[in-house]
């Protein structure tokens, strides 16, 4: 099926369709799909998904009210070549980002070299000198990443934005695939999907490398704001998935230099706590000292090595916007490669020319704050008025640093369903996740595609009105396929016939005395007689 | 109790038992083969018709497969066609039941013979079943006095329970869907959480021992051996006739899984599958013979 460009899409990459209008790998079965349902089929399927999340209880929370994350029923595909690309240029920036942190945390050697400048390090708001110093038992602290990705006109994927502090959505990428394939079973006919399932047994993995050495089994912690938080639900659906704790600031106190939480067995020491809240919270005696959501004294025990906080103190500062225009140059600095994923171009507003040319063109630039996330505080100046625009002017000019600009770029489009049934482009973005143990950066495929509903948008946070994709990449590789695209041979090795045959009710005296019954009204209900069994090879044998 | 009724309290707890196994299997594996397309339909169908000891002639499709095994009402192996045989089971003894559980399982019969092959999804007719069948087991739970009655429920829901976890484990997961099988097999027994909370990956190895020995899962086989016994014992205290065959079955069958523990040989749990699933027959035909059995009825010919 053709999707058609909206004025507001004009330009934009169409993933699923090519220009001679053909759908793209991977997309085939969904058009038919898609046509075959028509607009009432869908919207059937469209209420059968609001029960399902409903009733599982999948939400997040949106100004205090808990609503399912609206889940789109047309898949989102990404093929597998071009995912291979995504993912070693997610691996490398990841690596040079680690380098980074570990540098600037230290030695400061890409500062003394003027390859970063110096003034955008020691100004971020998210460069925390308590953190200085402070190295992590195996070295890591990026170990959950969220790179957030766009498509531009030309199909090229570019890094929107680096999330290296606390990225959620993950919980969201994996209900997705459970809720799509019970609610739309038929489109995963055509197509071998990478599953997405595994992601829970990376993360706990990662998180038990990153235990202090001497601790052969340690415990692993979730550390949640509590159920108030947007992102609870993933919280609670990763601790349940890793078999760890779900804790709260409260539950938890240090002694000795070390991290306790408060059981009915008494005091149990943790070992690694995979964090959830900000660094602002996470300790008050270093940080918001009246924070009741963290641990005071739990910077000094991770500085004394007897736990490991994931992700690591003051990442924030390697995904301060103002920073990642710098990201490639990173790559060059410690990598000696060129980023195999490209920015998006980005003006820095501290520097004067840069900044007069912003302002005097504000009406084509996104003007996005440096430590902003979900979308707040966000500008595009298509779409602002005089008076908006006149506002970003003064307020960028009050502190140049604390924003960049962007010129704005057309995000690529996703056929999506809206209002009763219809299908029509809408604009997508994807937050793949990578997850680092220390020795591999595992990227999970795929990742989270958000869309933009309302049409023509190009913002496709949560927080602001946005939906999410199930989103597929395409298994390609080494398996042998036959004609109608099923792996061949079957990798089964032993199937057993269970020894015993089914038991059922013996149909007994008092069965025959029911028969005679009924026979005597001269009609058998269809289930009057107890259901005979199955011929039977070892167990009772009906009579 | 008249042996007629607590031959019909022990098929109720059966039939429940196996209506709520087979639903969970089904809606999983549905999934499994939506999601984890590495395995041909046909051959995904066969692992699990073999495991369930049906014929497998007709069916190839997972669709099939799950639409054959919801609906035949005339077949006991169906989800249907369980709770049918428990609701006719329950109108026998219907003047033993309390008003909440005999409604409770009228409703569901009701319910789900008029309206669950048109369920859109295998998914949402699993809910269905479940949410009734949850319902049923709430009333016998907390309206049914701890006599006779109920010992036979729960004897035969017991037994039924091992007998379904060995036909889960029979399908063989691990070996045939070797990256998702594992978890799909514990979400089709509803022990996903309960297999996380004890620290462990869940590999195909780890995940079997969790279904036979873990002695706090309900569903794992030696739990369920346990509540057998503990039913069998209840029985004998309030005068059960029982010659000590039963007794000496089912003690059998528990304290093999529970001295079994700690061996983490893949081996021996296999051997425990296949043994305790032959302890779970020998222990019906026990029960059966001490306590169904009455002098054959006498039939006049002519």
């Amino acid at each position: 099926m053709r999707t058609e460009a909206t004025p507001g899409s004009l330009g934009a990459y169409d993933e699923m369709v090519d220009d001679s209008g053909a759908p793209r790998a991977g997309m085939g079965t969904v058009a038919d799909v898609l046509t075959r349902l028509g607009a009432e089929g869908l919207s059937e399927r469209a209420r059968l998904r609001d029960a399902y999340l409903d009733r599982q209880g999948i939400t997040f929370s949106l100004s205090g009210r808990e609503r399912p994350l609206p889940l789109d029923l047309v898949p989102r595909v990404v093929g597998a070549e071009e995912w291979d690309r995504v993912e070693k240029g997610i691996v490398q920036r990841i690596k040079a980002l680690e380098m980074f942190l570990a540098d600037v945390y230290g030695p400061g050697e890409i500062l003394d070299e003027g390859v970063v400048p110096r003034r955008l390090v020691t100004t971020s708001n998210h460069y925390h000198r308590a953190a200085y110093g402070l190295v992590p038992p195996n070295g890591v602290r990026i170990a959950v990443a969220g790179i957030d990705l766009i498509r531009d006109e030309a199909g090229v994927f570019r890094v929107l934005e680096d999330n290296l502090r606390c990225p959620s959505g993950v919980s969201y990428v994996l209900e997705n695939r459970r809720t799509l394939a019970h609610v739309l079973p038929e489109v995963f006919a055509g197509a071998q999907v990478r599953p997405v399932a595994e992601y829970p047994e990376r993360l706990l993995d990662a998180l038990r490398a990153a235990a202090p050495s001497d601790v052969s089994d340690p415990t692993i912690a979730v550390l949640t704001p509590g159920v108030h938080n947007s992102a609870h639900f993933e919280h609670a659906f990763l601790a349940r998935r890793m078999g760890a704790e779900l804790v709260e600031g409260r539950d938890l106190f240090c002694r000795d230099d070390r991290l306790w939480m408060r059981t009915v067995r008494g005091a149990r020491p943790i070992h690694v706590v995979y964090r959830r809240i900000d660094d602002d919270f996470l300790d008050p005696v270093h940080f918001v000292p009246n924070s009741l959501l963290g641990v005071p004294g739990l910077l000094n025990a991770a500085r004394a090595g007897n736990v490991a906080i994931a992700n690591a103190v003051g990442n924030g500062v390697a995904d301060d916007k103002a920073i990642y225009p710098y990201v490639p140059a990173m790559i060059r600095y410690y990598l000696g490669e060129e980023a195999l994923l490209p920015n998006v171009d980005t003006y820095d507003l501290s520097d004067d020319d840069q900044r007069h040319h912003v302002i005097a063109n504000l009406a084509r630039m996104v003007v996005k704050p440096v430590d902003g996330s979900g979308g707040y505080g966000l500008v595009i100046g298509s779409s602002a008025t005089e008076e908006q625009l006149a506002e970003v002017a003064r307020t960028i000019e009050g502190d140049p640093r604390q924003w960049i600009a962007q010129p704005i770029v057309t995000l690529s489009t996703c056929p999506t369903v809206v209002k009763e049934g219809a299908v029509e482009p809408r604009h997508v973005d994807l937050r793949p996740f990578a997850v680092n143990d220390g020795d591999e950066i595992f990227v999970l495929p795929g990742g989270l595609t958000r869309v933009a509903l309302p049409k023509g948008s190009l913002v496709v946070n949560s927080s602001q009105g946005g939906g999410s994709k199930d989103t597929w990449v395409l298994d390609e590789g080494d398996r042998v396929v036959d004609d109608e695209g099923r792996p061949t041979p079957p990798r089964v090795t032993r199937v057993r016939r269970s020894a015993v045959a089914r038991q059922s009710a013996p149909v007994s005296a008092d069965e025959r005395l029911r028969q005679q019954e009924g026979q005597q009204q001269q009609t058998l209900q269809p289930y009057a007689a107890l259901p005979q069994g199955l011929p039977a090879d070892g167990g009772d044998a009906p009579c | 109790m008249l042996s007629r009724l607590a031959e019909s309290f022990y098929w109720i707890g059966r039939y429940l038992e196996r209506a709520e196994a087979t639903s969970r299997l089904l809606a999983e594996h549905y999934h499994l083969t939506v999601e984890d397309r590495s395995v041909p339909d046909d051959v995904a169908s066969v692992v699990v018709l073999d495991a369930l000891s049906l014929p497998h002639d007709v069916v190839t499709t997972p669709t099939e497969l799950v639409r054959s095994l919801l609906g035949d009402i005339a077949n006991p192996s169906t989800v249907i066609g369980s709770v049918a045989a428990a609701r006719e089971n329950a109108r026998s003894v219907r003047d033993a039941l309390s008003g909440d559980v005999f409604e409770a399982l009228n409703g569901a019969h009701l319910t789900l013979t008029r309206g669950l092959t048109a369920a859109a999804s295998p998914g949402a007719s699993m809910f269905r079943v479940l949410e009734r069948l949850m319902v049923v087991n709430g009333a016998i739970e907390w309206t049914m006095p701890r006599d006779e009655g109920h010992f036979f429920l729960s004897l035969g829901r017991a037994l039924e329970r091992i007998d379904m976890t060995s036909r889960l484990l029979d399908v063989r997961h691990d070996l045939v869907w070797p990256d998702t099988g594992p978890v799909a097999a514990l979400r089709s027994a509803a022990g996903l959480s309960a297999f996380l909370r004890t620290g462990e990956a869940p590999t195909g190895d780890m995940v079997r021992e969790f279904l036979v020995l873990d002695p706090t899962f309900p569903r794992s086989m030696l739990h369920s051996a346990q509540r057998a016994e503990a039913a069998v014992r209840g029985l004998q205290t309030l005068g059960g006739v029982d010659d000590g065959e039963l007794v000496r079955e089912v003690g059998l069958m528990r304290s093999r899984l529970e001295f079994a523990g700690g061996s983490h040989d893949p081996a021996i749990i296999d051997q425990l599958v296949h043994d305790t699933q032959l302890s779970g027959v020998s222990t019906a035909a026990a029960v059966a013979a001490a306590y169904f059995r009455q002098a054959g009825t006498i039939v006049w010919s002519h």
